[in-house]
């Protein structure tokens, strides 16, 4: 009797849990289908549906709403940044992990303490040293900016690397494997969840970032900047009561291919990561 | 202290390396020192050689066109105002050749920068031509260029892989820094920017002015306001959401609950959204004349607030994001809102791995379920978890986005003396200093702050520190 009670209960606060979680979401997606392009602020789910915040979306480019052109930069930028970034991640990670020789403490604390530094203040002098190249306002200098870094990420690689068996690379090296190849066809392939989670993080990041966009993105030429730029300002104060349900939509829309590689990179983190630390 | 006299000891041994390859090398190793590639001609390493001349011929071109004018100014960071004089005749402006400070400072730490690098390169070279000459002496076989080459992919791997990445970390991290710790030490601001005005050096004014509070320079009193709050701040995020996250998986995981994978889904749909979408999305949504408030008022909690004293008598509404109080409350429960999820998913992991024996034990002994978690779960997450929330509390320091974007355009300070120095009560250390940057373009002041920020992170991840890079622990599992 007492264990119904307590499942029962359980239930019920996970329900009212998972309700407050999933409120702002919900509200995200009434009204982006609302047929009032401001705030409804007097109820919850819209007076009258519509799918014009979409079609606004998409078919109607002004000046303030360029969302093809977003989505387009973004994509360019977040290929690029996750091709360099899962590069360099690796290479560091296997480096670190599998390679000794002198210095590679010092370089591993290093760059700990170079982390630490908040990214948001060096972003300052970042942006002046691109402005100085005629980098601002360009997808080189989004790209440069979000993966030139990416070297100092490579603790969670590193990681999982090390929990790979040193035996493996040996028996490589008996046969006459040079370094490069056991990186390739022996570390690589075995590293395969934390290659996946390494990708879709840094295909990720440009999506969700806000503050270094808004940095280097500065013209003020609506079709140059990505999603996050784009849907921010549409909040602005002036804005918000023409495009409120056109901010909604493009929110829509930008999170499904995000969620769904979300939800995929979280599969992978847990086998990567916690396998490995678990196992300390 | 041992590690810091080793330190200091491995770079005296570097240097007298460098004079015992120079004392004992031949007459080429000597000449290196002029000509960087003769070692290596004279070891009929003729690729090596050309490419060392080229290194010396770049860098005495880069000392003469690129170094020397900028550094001759790096003293002053430029003397010559810029001007601008119009001439009616051909109706056109010229320009005066004018001191541009910021590039001189900027180009004077690359070139700084750059001379290190190639004294270290000189160094590296003369030690590498004395051990050829020693090769040479002894008999060995001396590698010409393919088996370099092939080397780079083999022995020298690390080598190969560490030079891009490395490049891409001096540029979007070392040198910004360096440009940044410079900036701490000058009067760059709204009255300083170049091209219009030259700033120059003031030494630690500005620290000064971080620490002192008068009539006209408020930052003392902003300072420690705002180092309070983020401190509070760090410690709730941080902990609400990493016992939250705890419980939540508890609940979740425990295996009388149906469809636990259902569960997790919907909390993670939560989180997938990005940031800027449900931050902005919840900003709208505790508006002063937002849903809530409407929905407040018609229920009337607006009024019993108001009756209990929470909500001041002449407002409508519930001030959730304007009063500094209602606001810091809301941050804090919308950032369990954000965080809560995460760190559900990392508990999930760490929970799944507990030793089910321990447990098993504990319960025949007859502990009840409050025993076991709070002396075998808690302890067994806290020892696996522990580095991880020293590092989740300096992110938290560093949490930019949850204030910038709830708090950005619609909290307003009243506080006169925090308006004086551009702060607000809701402001984190890094917010404050995004703002004193993108808005009132106090470069100087955001870089002395920035330079705080980092001592108190590294403060706290010098706890974990040693831990986290000790090394005995990474070899274990290979």
């Amino acid at each position: 009797m007492k264990k119904t009670v307590n499942s029962v209960l359980r239930h019920v606060v996970l329900l009212i849990l998972a309700v407050i979680w999933l409120i702002p979401i919900v509200w995200l997606v009434a009204t982006s289908f609302s047929g009032y392009r401001g705030i409804n602020i007097a109820h919850f789910f819209p007076q009258s549906w519509s799918f014009s915040n979409y079609s606004a979306l998409f078919l109607e480019p002004d000046s303030v709403v360029q969302y093809v052109a977003w989505f387009k930069n973004t994509l360019i930028i977040a290929i690029f940044t996750c091709i360099i970034s899962t590069l360099f991640t690796l290479m560091v990670a296997y480096t670190m992990s599998c390679m000794r020789f002198k210095g590679r403490k010092f370089i591993m604390s290093f760059s700990i303490i170079l982390n630490m530094f908040p990214g948001v203040l060096s972003m300052i002098a970042v942006y002046f040293i691109l402005k100085s190249l005629g980098l601002t306002n360009s997808h080189l200098g989004m790209i440069i900016v979000y993966s030139a870094g990416s070297g100092l990420g490579f603790l969670i690689a590193k990681g999982f690397m090390d929990t790979i068996p040193v035996s493996l690379r040996e028996a490589a090296r008996l046969e006459g494997a040079s370094e490069a190849k056991i990186f390739w066809k022996v570390v690589l392939p075995l590293s395969k969840p934390i290659i996946v989670y390494t990708i879709i993080s840094s295909f990720l990041i440009p999506w969700g970032d806000f503050v270094l966009a808004k940095l280097m993105l500065n013209s003020g030429i609506s079709s140059d900047w990505t999603v996050a730029i784009g849907l921010y300002n549409m909040l602005d104060k002036s804005l918000i009561n023409k495009y409120f349900s056109i901010f909604c939509a493009g929110g829509v829309i930008v999170s499904i291919p995000i969620s769904i590689l979300f939800v995929i990179m979280q599969k992978f983190y847990v086998e990567g990561v916690t396998g490995g630390s678990v196992k300390g | 202290m041992k590690k810091i006299s080793k330190l200091f000891s491995s770079i005296g041994n570097y240097f007298k390396n460098f004079g015992v390859s120079l004392a004992k090398g031949d007459i080429w190793v000597k000449s290196s020192l002029v000509v960087m590639g003769a070692g290596y001609f004279a070891r009929k390493q003729i690729i090596n050689g050309i490419i060392m001349l080229l290194v010396e011929a770049a860098f005495i071109f880069m000392c003469i066109f690129y170094a020397a004018p900028n550094l001759a100014k790096f003293g002053t960071l430029g003397t010559v105002q810029f001007e601008q004089t119009f001439d009616p005749l051909t109706m056109t402006s010229t320009v005066n050749d004018y001191d541009n400070s910021f590039l001189i400072l900027l180009n004077s730490i690359v070139a700084l920068f750059i001379m290190l690098v190639f004294l270290f390169v000189y160094i590296q070279n003369i030690k590498s031509v004395y051990k050829l000459q020693q090769k040479k002496e002894e008999g060995i076989h001396i590698n010409n260029f393919r088996e370099d080459v092939r080397a780079m992919f083999n022995d020298r791997f690390h080598i190969t892989l560490m030079t891009l990445p490395a490049i891409g970390v001096v540029l979007m991290n070392i040198l910004p820094i360096l440009v940044l710790i410079a900036v701490a030490f000058t009067n760059y601001d709204q009255a300083h920017m170049p091209p219009n005005s030259l700033f120059t050096w003031v030494g630690i004014r500005n620290f000064k002015n971080l620490f002192t509070n008068s009539v006209t320079v408020t930052f003392g009193y902003a300072f420690g306001k705002i180092l309070v709050w983020t401190l509070i701040w760090a410690v709730l995020a941080t902990f609400t959401t990493f016992l939250g996250g705890i419980l939540l998986a508890k609940i979740i995981n425990n295996k009388r609950t149906k469809l636990p994978k259902m569960w997790r889904t919907l909390f993670i749909i939560a989180i997938a959204v990005p940031q800027f979408v449900t931050l902005l999305l919840v900003r709208n949504f505790f508006a002063d004349s937002g849903i809530v408030n409407t929905i407040c008022s018609n229920v009337g909690i607006t009024d019993f607030l108001k009756n209990i004293g929470l909500v001041s008598p002449n407002l409508t509404y519930i001030p959730f994001l304007t009063n500094p109080n209602w606001a810091k409350v809301m941050i804090v429960l919308i950032n369990i809102w954000v965080g809560v999820p995460y760190q559900m998913l990392i508990a999930t992991g760490v929970l799944m791995n507990i030793p089910e024996d321990q447990i098993e034990c504990a319960k025949i002994d007859g502990a009840n379920n409050f025993q076991i978690f709070w002396k075998i779960t808690m302890p067994y997450i806290m020892f696996i978890q522990g580095p991880a929330l020293i590092t989740d509390f300096v992110k938290n320091i560093n949490n930019f986005n949850v204030i910038y974007l709830l708090t950005q355009d619609v909290f307003v300070t009243s506080d006169q003396l925090l308006a004086n120095s551009n702060a607000k009560e809701v402001d984190l250390l890094v917010t404050w200093l995004f703002r004193l940057t993108n808005e009132y373009y106090n470069y100087k002041m955001a870089s002395v702050i920035g330079i705080c920020v980092f001592i108190i992170c590294a403060a706290f991840t010098l706890i974990t520190f040693t831990r986290m890079i000790k090394g005995d622990r990474e070899e274990v599992f290979q």
